[in-house]
C-alpha cells in the first residue's frame, strides 16, 4: 500500500512519473483505479483561483509594524552603544594609570629644571590637555557607535 | 542582493525599509497561502499578524535558519489557532454528494479547490499547500508544520484519500 501511496502522492503532485513508478501503476488494480481520480483532484486544485493582495495591505502592515520598529531601534541602539562603552572602559584604568605618572615624571623632571610655579603651570596644563583629549575620545563613542550601527544596517539591505 | 537572512537581522535593528522588502517578496506566497488555509475567511487579518509577529521576533530570529520557513511556520501556527477559534467548519463529505446529487450541477461545479482543501483537517490542509502550491520538499514541510517527515507523508497520503473520495464519481 505504501508503494500505491508514494506513486498516487506524485501524480497528485503533479510530477512525472519514472519508469518504476509507470510500471507499478499499470501492474496494479488499485492504482490503475485510482489515477483517474487523482488527476481529477490534481486538475481540481490546479484551478483554484486566489485573489490579488489588496494594494493597501502591505502598507497597512509597515504602518502598525512602524511603533514595534521604533522600539527595536531604540533597544538596538542602546544595545550597540553599551557594548562600545564596555568595551571602551576596558583600557581606561591603564590610561589613567600611564597619564598619572607622565604628569608626574614630568612635574619631577621640570621642577628641577624651572621655578616651582612654572613647573606646576606646565604641567597642569599638560594634564587639563589630556584630559580633555580623553574626555574628546570617549565623547566620540556614542557617535561611533550610532554611525557603525547605521553603516551595518545598510550593509544588510545592500 | 541582500538576503532575507541579512534583512532580518536589520528588521531586528529596527530598519523599516528592510521589513518593506521582506514583504515584497513574500507577499503575494504569504498571502496565497492563508487564503487557501482559512478559504478565504480574515485572510488580511492573519497576514498582516504574521508580519508582526515576524518583527517582534526578529531579536530571536536565528540566522542559521531559512526566513521562509520560519515565516510559514508563523503562519501555519496562526492559522492553526484561527481553526481553533471559532466554530470549526469542517465540511462533511455526504453535503458534497447532496450538492453533487443536484439536478442542475455536474460534479465539477460543486467541486472546486477550496471546497477540497476545506474538506480536509486542519493538519493535512498544510501539508497538501504547502506540498502541491508551494512546491516545498517534505523536510522543509516537516519543519514548518512541526513534525517529522514520515507524518508528512503520511498525511499527504490520508489528504490524496480523503480528497479522491470525494472526486469518486
Ligand atoms: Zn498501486
Amino acid at each position: 500500500m505504501t508503494e500505491c501511496d508514494d506513486v498516487l502522492s506524485q501524480l497528485l503532485l503533479g510530477r512525472a512519473l519514472d519508469a518504476d513508478a509507470a510500471a507499478h501503476v499499470s501492474a496494479c488494480p488499485h492504482c490503475t483505479a485510482e489515477q483517474g481520480r487523482v488527476r481529477r483532484v490534481a486538475a481540481l486544485l490546479a484551478s483554484d483561483d486566489v485573489p490579488p493582495v489588496p494594494p493597501a495591505l502591505s502598507a497597512r502592515v509597515l504602518r502598525l509594524a512602524a511603533p514595534l520598529l521604533a522600539r527595536q531601534a531604540r533597544r538596538a541602539a542602546w544595545w550597540t552603544l553599551a557594548r562600545a562603552l564596555a568595551a571602551a572602559l576596558v583600557p581606561l584604568p591603564l590610561i589613567l594609570f600611564l597619564d598619572f605618572h607622565l604628569v608626574r615624571t614630568a612635574y619631577g623632571v621640570l621642577n628641577v629644571l624651572l621655578p616651582g610655579a612654572v613647573s606646576f603651570y606646565v604641567a597642569f596644563n599638560y594634564a587639563a590637555t589630556l584630559a580633555l583629549l580623553l574626555a574628546l575620545t570617549y565623547g566620540m563613542i556614542p557617535i561611533v557607535a550610532e554611525r557603525q550601527m547605521r553603516l551595518r544596517r545598510e550593509e544588510c539591505r545592500a | 542582493m541582500a538576503t532575507d537572512e541579512d534583512l532580518m537581522t536589520a528588521v531586528a535593528s529596527g530598519d523599516g525599509r528592510a521589513l518593506a522588502e521582506l514583504c515584497g517578496r513574500y507577499e503575494r506566497g504569504l498571502h496565497r497561502f492563508i487564503f487557501r488555509h482559512t478559504g478565504g475567511r480574515d485572510v488580511d487579518d492573519l497576514y498582516q499578524e504574521t508580519w508582526l509577529r515576524v518583527v517582534r521576533a526578529a531579536r530571536r530570529f536565528d540566522r542559521r535558519r531559512r526566513f521562509s520557513t520560519w515565516l510559514f511556520q508563523i503562519a501555519v501556527n496562526l492559522c492553526r489557532d484561527w481553526h481553533r477559534r471559532p466554530p470549526p467548519e469542517p465540511v462533511d463529505p455526504a453535503s458534497f454528494e447532496d450538492s453533487r446529487a443536484g439536478p442542475s450541477g455536474t460534479a465539477d461545479a460543486s467541486l472546486d479547490a477550496r471546497r477540497l482543501l476545506a474538506a480536509l483537517p486542519e493538519a493535512q490542509r498544510s501539508v497538501v499547500i504547502l506540498r502541491y502550491y508551494h512546491d516545498l520538499g517534505e523536510d522543509e514541510v516537516a519543519e514548518i508544520v512541526g513534525c517529522p517527515k514520515g507524518t508528512v507523508k503520511s498525511r499527504l497520503h490520508h489528504a490524496m484519500a480523503r480528497l479522491a473520495r470525494l472526486a469518486r464519481q
